[in-house]
């Protein structure tokens, strides 16, 4: 086995071992608490037997280790059971769930890639300028502030105060319907303004500090000089030495992929988008547990999974971390 | 690494910077208001205020009887926001605390000594990084009950990862150095190597981390009772936020929303300003960035 190989088995295991954690402590919480699970369910009014019925068939008597073993396997297959109160299966619910939250994150994930690399290049080739230290200090000072309430804040500005944005919502009522539709219409983008703008505030800072950083070591790189000998244009030289700089950028869009998501609930909650994060929070209020199980669940599998591509990426990439 | 008699002087060295200089005089206000906060207060946390015909002083903007105006319910947002420092300053000193006091221990002991003993711990560590706080926090506290030390607990779980890490790297270094040989010659046991060579070396990265641990408890702590699941009976700048939220005090009323926000914000960018400060000391070659 390759070395590479290797490690992705491992991280593939570390990533199996966390998921099995997180179940786990969810199971056991789920299990040691008091009270009878089927109580949200069963009508007082129901005769004893039907309820030992229903017990029966949710495998509610078999005993603990094998309640453990059917929960793991099922959660580990994705299947997450039915919903108690929406009439569709929780996997339904999520996928289409998990369809508007990307809508919200991918967007601002290109604006902050592509924006914070041009404004990192800039910064780290005009080095010392007032250009960079302008650019650096607002995107730290951004990336602390609270993001949840930079969005209400922008809220009260521009849909309160002045009336330029809707507020919240991903579409208007009586919009398009269907995610199709939806994504490619003119009210769809008017919704996504304002919480792409949050999201890009917070995330840009990421890629400006990596793209200026690396830019600081390839300016003094030899083939800087020889392209500037050859006689090239700075704006070429630029663009050649940006292309070099992106290296770090591409392991670190995983990680900040999962960094968006972390923050996701927060946001959605606030502009009232119909994602996986508001559903969670949603399903919690409700008690409807197992889609908010599932919810959780899906949401940490799509982060590990995100850190793991970023870690193999970084393997693949970078020949000297081998 | 500093030298022995820098280490004391590392609050003076804060002060000479002038970002630390601004988060330091910040915080200072919030931690006094913390502490005498509560006593000033016009009004308690959930206090109604009236007015003098007896009737409610409902969503009243800034007014001689109520400075910041009051809530939906009547009630002072002033006191409330005096009374929500001092949840936010007892969050984020617990948690700092206990994040940093879990996290340096595993780091030490993880970093000094190694083998099985290392890839157990991080393998823990790096099973804690793969769990998104938020969504964990929540289902936790849902199916439990809200309280003050819950959110506390939970966020020291999920802050002693990072300092964990940052430990073990520093102590795998310090390990390897001649001082460490020296008292191992000289017949000093591992608890004495752990405890007066390499510990005293790596305290000021866990007082960094202790800063950032504030920072991020008292932003959690925020986060989650924002969404709801805070302590019902604790006041904090979460909770009104996210009694404003729910009031649609956006649209009407800005004196309920922004005090409780610009605090947090003021306070977080004030312990980030510190942070900074403190790293550049830590490590000279930021200075030139």
């Amino acid at each position: 086995m390759t070395r590479l190989a290797q490690a992705a088995l491992r991280r593939f295991l570390l990533l199996a071992l966390t998921l099995w954690c997180i179940l786990t402590i969810m199971f056991a919480l789920f299990k040691l608490l008091p009270g009878d699970p089927t109580s949200i369910f069963v009508d007082n009014n129901m005769p004893m037997e039907m309820i030992e019925h229903q017990k029966q068939l949710w495998g509610l008597n078999d005993p603990m280790w094998l309640q453990y073993a059917h929960y793991i396997a099922n959660m580990a297959l994705f299947r997450f059971g039915d919903s108690f109160f929406q009439n569709q299966t929780v996997f339904e619910i999520l996928t289409g769930k998990v369809a508007n939250t990307c809508a919200m994150i991918l967007p601002a994930l290109v604006v902050s890639v592509v924006l914070g690399t041009v404004l990192g290049a800039l910064a780290g080739w005009n080095r010392g300028g007032r250009f960079e230290q302008a650019t650096v200090t607002t995107a730290l000072v951004l990336h602390s502030a609270p993001s949840f309430f930079v969005g209400i804040l922008a809220l009260m500005v521009f849909s309160y105060q002045l009336h330029w944005l809707p507020p919240g919502g991903m579409v208007s009522l009586g919009g398009p319907e269907g995610f199709w539709p939806l994504i490619t219409s003119r009210d769809y983008l008017l919704h996504l303004i304002l919480p792409l703008l949050v999201l890009v505030s917070r995330e840009i800072t990421g890629p400006i500090l990596l793209v200026r950083g690396a830019m600081l070591e390839i300016k003094g790189a030899d083939f800087i000089d020889i392209l500037r000998a050859k006689g090239l244009p700075e704006s070429r030289i630029l663009v050649h030495a940006t292309r070099n700089a992106l290296l770090p950028l591409v392991t670190y869009i995983a990680v900040m992929t999962g960094l968006l998501l972390q923050g996701q609930v927060l946001l959605e909650i606030i502009f009232a988008w119909p994602g996986i994060g508001r559903e969670l929070v949603t399903a919690l209020g409700d008690l409807d547990y197992p889609v908010a199980q599932g919810a959780l669940y899906v949401m940490a599998v799509v982060i590990l999974l995100l850190n793991l591509v970023a870690d193999l990426l970084y393997g693949l990439i970078d020949p000297r971390s081998r | 690494m500093a030298p022995r008699g820098d280490r004391s002087s590392g609050l003076r060295l804060i002060l000479r910077h002038p970002s630390g200089i601004a988060g330091g005089i910040v915080v200072a206000v919030f931690t006094l208001l913390a502490v005498i906060g509560p006593l000033i207060a016009p009004h308690g946390p959930f206090e109604v205020v009236y007015n003098p015909d007896h009737s409610v002083l409902r969503l009243a903007g800034p007014t001689v009887r109520a400075w910041f105006g009051t809530t939906n319910q009547g009630m002072d947002v002033f006191s409330q926001l005096l009374w929500g420092t001092r949840s936010a300053m007892l969050v984020g000193l617990l948690s700092a605390i206990g994040s940093v006091v879990i996290g340096t221990m595993i780091g030490l002991v993880a970093g000094y000594f190694g083998g099985w003993i290392d890839e157990v711990l991080m393998r823990l560590t790096d099973v804690a990084f793969g769990i998104p706080f938020l969504p964990f926090a929540m289902v936790v506290i849902s199916i439990t009950r809200p309280s003050l030390g819950l959110v506390i607990l939970l966020v020291v779980s999920f802050l002693w990862r990072t300092t964990a890490r940052v430990i073990r790297a520093q102590v795998l270094s310090l390990r390897a150095r001649p001082f460490v040989w020296a008292a191992r010659a000289a017949g000093a046991g591992h608890l004495r190597i752990l405890l007066r060579h390499i510990a005293p070396n790596v305290l000021p990265l866990s007082f960094l981390y202790a800063a950032i641990g504030v920072q991020a408890g008292v932003m959690l702590e925020a986060a989650l009772s924002f969404l709801g699941y805070g302590d019902p009976n604790a006041m904090s700048w979460g909770t009104m936020l996210n009694a404003a939220f729910q009031a649609g005090a956006m649209r009407s009323a800005w004196w309920w929303v922004l005090p409780p926000g610009l605090a947090l914000s003021l306070f977080v960018t004030a312990i980030f300003m510190i942070t900074r400060a403190y790293e550049e000391l830590l490590n000279p070659r930021l200075r030139a960035i």
